[in-house]
């Protein structure tokens, strides 16, 4: 029972940085009804700048400024080279072209650091905090808190602000956003830059928090960020949300019981059977 | 030739299988990122065929093409229903449990005072079929060339047939086909175990190229990869696919040109590419540009 407990508590603090990639991830797919290969990349790049930058100074706020900004300026590039001209011809095109930028974006941030390994400055320097027989990071509590915030301030910008209006527009029905005078390339790239910088910073906690980046980063965020997106129903925040947390959750619970090689293996077969059986909650109904 | 140009080559040839199999899948009007899970299916089951039971070459080219058709339509009968995203991240999380699959496949035989056979993250060492019968890699080369030359003479047939124009109503619009009386779910089946064995076959000369094969070779690059090699080249006919792999691997491999900046020169073209030819260099409207111009 405790291992359950522990492994809960873990399961739940990995399943804030998926879900807040999750939502990265729906926020671009909500708008531009694609999905965007090259988000990890991005994160991967702005994370690399970050960690180059760590060699001269180690103001971790800094840092975290360098990531968001080294992302948002990588997910502007994207949306723009392969996701503007693309928006009204056929998806597979956009999705392959964020995937050449994927390609383009890892070399860059490979050759800006080669290694295979590179040390972060920790976020948090003290030791894990025990309740009881459990104990729990302060670092996967502050990514909660910033899964939390993120999840708050979306909202606030969602359904309190003209902005969010007109993004909750162009998500519903782009056509008929466009009609009603919504500029919806410029919607599209701003909330591409939002969702950036969720991702950006989503990227700083994950590295600070391993305390190391490795060339990994790029395919993990992706591959994480699509998982807690598809599993959470594909298209609603909410979903994303609870999608990412019930990734962390299947993880760690497979990983204890059944080993770590089916640890990645379950989640990949629950999101195969739900696709195949189609709950009505899933929304498969609509293409891209 | 020298060694490195048939080296090149032959890699062109085999991954030429793979993009047939994503752009077989794309003029369906389906986006598979799984195509690499077949792959490995066809590498798997030619390298035991071979390697382990001692059969030849062709009986394992051919097992792997069944085993790599009836792991397709397995997916396929689950995911028939799917479009778009779905499918692709249908596909995308079989081949993943393939891969792990293979990660956890022990099985291991004494074949001449060796042992061999899949052992899991060690990959699978001695698929020796072709070196042992003293194939030249030229030779090689050419069994090569020549399934693709058969695999390209089908598809042309099936192009000009009535099936293929059906094929193309399929990926048009599937709604509109499936008012036309055309058996939708069945053709996609098809579609799907075709795709799968296509890219099996692939495998399966890729084992056997290699020697040696491991899980990781068969991770979601490959299936990202092939997708877009299709994409790049056009999806207007089946030379699309082959020239996107040709264009990679040969101009870019063989020139070295860009070497370490290879991927940001490739990956921005590519962008590019489909900002200008969304449908590919030799897209539909080329090819038919091409076959009535006099």
């Amino acid at each position: 029972m405790i291992d359950f407990i522990q492994n809960t508590l873990d399961g739940l603090t990995a399943g804030a940085s998926y879900a807040l990639l999750g939502v990265g991830f729906t926020l671009i797919f909500g708008v531009l009804r694609r999905a965007n290969l090259s988000y990890g990349p991005a994160i991967m790049f702005g994370a690399y700048l970050a960690t180059w930058a760590s060699f001269s100074f180690k103001g971790l706020l800094l840092l975290a400024a360098i990531a968001v900004a080294g992302t948002v300026l990588a997910g502007v590039y994207v949306e723009r080279l392969c996701f503007a001209p693309h928006r009204r011809g056929p998806a597979a095109a956009a999705m392959v072209a964020s995937f050449a930028i994927w390609m383009q974006l890892e070399e860059f941030a490979t050759l800006l650091l080669p290694r295979h390994l590179y040390a972060f400055p920790a976020l948090y320097e003290g030791g894990p905090l025990n309740f009881g027989p459990f104990f729990v990071r302060v670092e996967s509590l502050l990514i909660l808190l910033a899964a939390v915030a993120t999840c708050i301030a979306g909202w606030g910008i969602l359904y309190a602000t003209r902005f969010g209006i007109a993004v909750r527009a162009v998500i519903d029905d782009p056509r008929a956003a466009e009609l009603s005078g919504i500029n919806v390339g410029a919607v599209s790239l701003r909330v591409f830059a939002a969702a950036s910088a969720i991702g950006g910073l989503t990227g700083f906690l994950i590295v600070a928090s391993h305390e190391q980046v490795t060339p990994m980063l790029g395919m993990w965020s992706t591959l994480k960020g699509m998982l807690a997106m598809m599993l959470g129903g594909l298209g609603s925040l909410p979903g994303a949300i609870a999608g990412g947390l019930a990734l962390g959750l299947i993880e760690a619970h497979s990983q204890w019981y059944l080993g770590p090689q089916f640890r990645d293996f379950i989640a990949y077969l629950l999101l195969f059977a739900l696709l195949a059986a189609r709950p009505r909650w899933m929304n498969t109904r609509s293409a891209y | 030739m020298d060694e490195y140009a048939i080296g090149v080559l032959t890699s062109i040839g085999l991954l030429s299988f793979v993009a047939a199999s994503a752009y077989l899948l794309l003029t369906a009007g389906e986006l598979s990122f799984g195509q690499q899970g077949f792959f490995g299916v066809g590498a798997y089951s030619g390298g035991i065929a071979t390697a382990m039971l001692g059969l030849p070459l062709p009986v394992g080219i051919l097992m792997a093409m069944l085993f790599g058709a009836a792991a397709a339509a397995l997916v396929g009968l689950s995911t028939l229903r799917l479009r778009g995203l779905h499918f692709a991240m249908a596909t995308l999380a079989a081949a993943e449990m393939l891969r792990i699959l293979f990660e956890l496949f022990h099985w291991q035989m004494e074949v001449g005072g060796e042992t061999v056979g899949p052992d899991g993250t060690q990959g699978f060492r001695g698929i020796r079929w072709v070196f042992e019968r003293g194939v030249e890699p030229l030779g090689f080369l050419f069994i090569v060339y020549g399934m693709l030359a058969f695999m390209v003479l089908c598809f042309v047939f099936l192009e000009r047939s009535k099936l293929g124009a059906t094929l193309r109503a399929l990926g048009e619009d599937p709604q509109l086909a499936g008012m036309l009386g055309i058996d939708v779910l069945r053709l996609k089946l098809a579609v799907v175990a075709a795709a799968g064995a296509l890219a099996a076959l692939g495998g399966a000369l890729f084992a056997h190229h290699n020697t040696y094969i491991e899980p990781r070779n068969f991770d979601i690059m490959l299936g990202v990869h092939s997708l877009a090699y299709a994409l790049i080249g056009g999806l207007g006919t089946v030379f699309g696919p082959l020239l996107g792999v040709a264009l990679d691997l040969g101009v870019l491999e063989g020139t070295r040109f860009f070497q370490g900046y290879r991927m940001i020169v490739f990956g921005g073209l590519v962008a590019l590419l489909l900002v200008w030819r969304p449908r590919g260099l030799l897209d539909e409207r080329f090819v038919h540009w091409l076959r009535t111009r006099r």
